[in-house]
């Protein structure tokens, strides 16, 4: 999949993503960026929800415009929100969106179950829909965007209202799922990313920011990082001078992590994670738009 | 709390929602035609061949009678839905977290709707203004008469509807299609209901009929008549409120409605049942309870069987001891080796095919009453996933017949029992039925019991939100459309199929040709409405009084089922339907985007 110059404007006025290029490989690419960057919109973009306004998303060298079904065919698409029939149970539902799929039914009966079992809901697949909880729910998403056996799944900030072990069970199958199809992971959720993605797309303001491998993305901060415990009433001349990323209260103060280029004496070098990194991005990127 | 500035603020932000919204301006826009209408004379008030000046009394009883009696029904499907939206917007839960009363929340809901309709008057108001000023025929101008019946016969009117589709939205049985088909019928009885009063010779209404009389037409046709009288003694006491037909083609002066205080007060005891109405909304309304929601009630299993933290199944708790195993040896390869599944290429490779892994394979299954959760802070929980058998490839266009199986099932899912029982009695009934009483009778009933399946067509998708699962899937226009409007045929198909039978028995060509028409018109207008307005209550309305005006009174042009010979016109239904599969096909083109 190739993104050239792709942009999105709503109502004519409003850039909700603008000149976005980017070539995708098998694997996962996490997509972050704050609230209101720009991600559900490139999501409907690639997913043929919404045509781009300008630019160009190509699929095996095809213009998604110009022909979105070469793309649908081979696409699994969990949207942010999304709902469901509330009078259909879990197969029931998953049988329709099959059939609405052109798949074949005796292939997708089997390929429903085998997913219900996936997404840990066999125990409630007669179940009406409508009484099921919000995790619930994300998984039956899960499970409808597999169906397909798709070569590209989107999700959109999958693992919302999920609890930690079914995020943890969906991480990994991410993970998993990504032999030689491309997952296009959007999230605001850094550890998600951190824990599934072969690369990182930062994205803000509708502009790509950065686009590299975790790795690399963690060697720009390295020897940046730096810890130390502040007292309590210096937290927020701490904060006025350093980026700060985290803080933590103890007994003896709070524990401050900033990234800074100038750190004060007393502090001592701390092993960068991968959300120091997207904060700094996200800093100097801020700082050369307002520059 | 500080309740009139609580009032104040819930009025003003529920009619700040729907002053900003496109729907809004169509209805204005509606009521502006309405006054149009008035004003070309298609609208006419008359009292057998005459009419009165236009001066502000006549343009004002005018605008008055219109309002109260034409908008009250079409003001109703207006402003019903602002419980049901504080529902789907969550909002609702919010402000049941505060103190506010379950009356005081109704009664401003009902304020809520009194504003947007209010609105619409204002609008008369205006246009009536304009078509005094307009028309020439008498420009002086009398604020108290010419605004007058639209203060005293409308708002009452108004702020009755304004409480009834509160008192709708909160009586579970009311809230959907049921309710806007009843409240045709429910406004047909109250106009009815004042009817009385423009039969009797009596110069004055008794306090029962004032009563009686929700347009207040009663008020505007003795005041009219004793003007007339005046002059033309042998009036024959004809008087209607007509939309269309020949114009009249004399004129008298009236003045105005010389308001009593009976007259007033009979107004303000609508303005006051409007009040009770929304305190009566209160008993029934469940302050978003989810408890109280239609699907939680029909569960029967035990809450924790499947609530919002699933436990993981027997292999993957096992593999997840595995991973606290391998986190005690502080081994980074173990946790490689602990993953079980490999998941490779297009399809997916069996986990229980591949070679033993440590860690993986080492605990034993637990049940489930013996697990506990155990804190989970990365993804490195080894899993044994089920495997996906690999699909085969089939052309999707060869799969139409499925899909549309699937739209029927979809289409016919969630009703109950006597549903089916209903439209299977209907259907032997049509068939049992002589074929005149079948055609002329029965078959009205067997087409409006699905009314509310038909509802659903086109707007399921908006609904639900489900439009993003559909429109990322192939072929959506081509394939999902189609089979959609094709349930639609069959559903209507089967439960006129008694009338058809008898029909086919009878070597009745036309007849068929005016039952196909019907059975291609009515899926196609369900699935147009549905697909431009993106709900169910449009066509719910629409197809009510349609059925009424049309099929119930063998209206010819109208009546889309052809209950008598005389009324039938299979041509022109079959005609309004492919415009409106055209109209679908451009509709669902453009929520597609692509297409």
């Amino acid at each position: 999949m190739s993104i050239q110059n792709a942009g999105k404007c709503y109502r004519g006025k409003v850039w909700a993503l603008r000149g976005f290029s980017l070539d995708l490989k098998p694997g996962v690419l996490g997509l972050l960026g704050p609230n209101g960057a720009g991600k559900t919109t490139l999501m409907s973009i690639l997913a043929t929800i919404t045509r781009a306004s300008e630019g160009l998303v190509l699929w095996n060298g095809v213009d998604v415009a110009k022909d979105p079904d070469a793309l649908r065919s081979v696409l699994g698409y969990l949207p942010q929100d999304f709902g469901v029939y509330p009078n259909l149970n879990a197969v029931e539902f998953l049988e329709y969106l099959a059939a609405v799929k052109g798949l074949d039914a005796a292939a997708a009966r089997r390929r429903i179950e085998e997913l219900l079992n996936l997404v840990n809901l066999s125990d409630v697949r007669k179940r009406p829909l409508g009484g099921f909880s919000g995790g619930m729910k994300q998984r039956v998403g899960i499970a409808q965007a597999l169906l397909n056996d798709p070569r590209l799944l989107i999700v959109d900030e999958p693992t919302a209202g999920l609890d930690p072990e079914e995020r943890v069970r969906f991480r990994n199958l991410l993970s998993d799922l990504s032999g030689e199809r491309i997952v296009i992971l959007s999230t605001h959720i850094v550890s998600d990313v951190e824990a599934t993605a072969t690369d990182i797309a930062l994205i803000s303001a509708g502009h790509l920011v950065a686009h590299a491998a975790p790795e690399e993305l963690l060697r720009r901060v390295e020897g940046r990082v730096w810890e130390w415990v502040v007292p309590s009433a210096d937290l927020a001349r701490v904060k006025e001078a350093f980026r700060v990323s985290s803080t933590v209260r103890r007994s003896d103060g709070v524990r401050v992590r900033v990234l800074t280029d100038h750190p004060p004496p007393a502090a001592q070098p701390a092993i960068p994670t991968l959300e120091d990194a997207y904060l700094d991005a996200l800093a100097l990127h801020r700082a050369g738009v307002s520059a | 709390m500080n309740a009139p500035r609580v009032l104040l603020h819930m009025v003003k932000a529920d009619f700040l929602e729907r002053a900003r919204r496109t729907s809004f301006l169509l209805t204005l826009a509606f009521t502006v035609f309405l006054g149009y209408e008035a004003f070309s004379g298609t609208i006419v008030l008359r009292l057998d061949n005459d009419r009165g000046l236009y001066n502000s009394a006549w343009v004002g009883a005018l605008m008055g009678v219109v309002t109260s009696s034409f908008v009250t029904l079409v003001g109703f499907y207006i402003v019903k839905g602002s419980v049901l939206r504080d529902q789907s917007t969550r909002v609702g839960q919010i402000l049941a977290a505060t103190p506010m009363s379950k009356s005081f929340y109704t009664l401003a809901k009902a304020l809520g709707n009194f504003a947007v309709l209010a609105a619409m008057v204002a609008v008369m108001g205006l246009a009536a203004l304009l078509m005094q000023m307009l028309r020439g025929e008498d420009r002086t101008l009398h604020p108290v008469a010419l605004l007058g019946p639209l203060l005293f016969l409308a708002l009452p009117a108004m702020a009755v509807v304004a409480s009834m589709a509160v008192l709708f939205e909160t009586l579970p049985v009311l809230r959907g299609g049921v309710g806007n088909v009843a409240w045709f019928f429910l406004w047909t009885t109250l106009l009815v209901a004042g009817m009385p009063a423009l039969n009797g010779h009596a110069s004055a209404l008794s306090p029962a009929e004032m009563l009686h009389d929700f347009t207040g037409l009663g008020s505007v046709f003795l005041s009219t008549r004793s003007a007339l009288v005046k002059i033309n003694p042998g009036f024959p006491n004809d008087f209607s409120l007509s939309i269309g037909g020949a114009k009249p083609s004399a004129t008298f002066l009236w003045t105005g409605i010389d308001w009593t205080a009976a007259q007033l007060a009979a107004r303000l005891a609508w303005a006051g049942m409007a009040v009770l109405l929304a305190l009566l909304a209160s008993l029934f309304f469940h302050r978003f309870d989810p408890a109280r929601e239609f699907f939680v009630k029909r569960q029967r299993q035990p809450a924790t069987q499947a609530g919002t933290g699933m436990q993981l199944p027997a292999e993957t708790r096992a593999a997840t001891q595995a991973h606290a195993a391998a986190q005690t040896h502080a081994s980074a390869q173990a946790h490689a080796s602990a993953q079980t599944l490999a998941l490779k290429g297009h399809g997916f490779s069996r986990a229980d095919q591949l070679p033993p892994q440590e860690g993986a394979s080492a605990p034993e299954v637990p049940q489930a009453t013996e697990y506990a959760p155990t804190t989970v802070t990365n993804t490195t929980i080894p899993l044994r996933q089920p495997a996906l058998s690999a699909l085969p490839r089939t052309a999707a266009h060869a799969n139409f017949l499925p899909l549309a199986i699937a739209e029927l099932r979809l289409m016919l899912k969630g009703w109950k029992w006597w549903w089916y029982a209903g439209a299977a009695g209907l259907f032997i009934a049509c068939l049992a039925s002589p074929l005149a009483a079948g055609r002329g009778g029965v078959i009205l009933a067997a087409w409006l019991w699905p009314l509310l399946l038909w509802s659903q067509m086109g707007s399921r998708e908006s609904r639900f939100s489900t439009r993003s699962l559909l429109f990322s899937a192939p072929r959506t226009l081509t394939r999902q459309l189609p089979a959609a409007w094709l349930a639609g045929v069959v559903v209507t198909a089967a439960t006129g199929g008694g009338l058809a039978i008898r029909l086919l028995f009878a070597r009745d060509v036309s007849g068929l040709a005016t039952w196909t028409a019907a059975v291609l018109f009515i899926p196609s207008l369900a699935l147009a409405l549905g697909l431009w307005t993106g709900g169910s209550k449009f066509f719910e309305a629409l197809y009510t009084v349609w059925w009424y005006v049309g099929p119930l009174h063998h209206t010819r042009g109208l009546d889309f089922i052809g209950t008598a010979p005389a009324s039938s016109t299979p041509a022109l239904f079959a005609l309004l339907a492919a415009l409106l599969l055209a109209a679908c096909w451009t509709r669902r083109r453009t929520q597609l985007g692509y297409a």
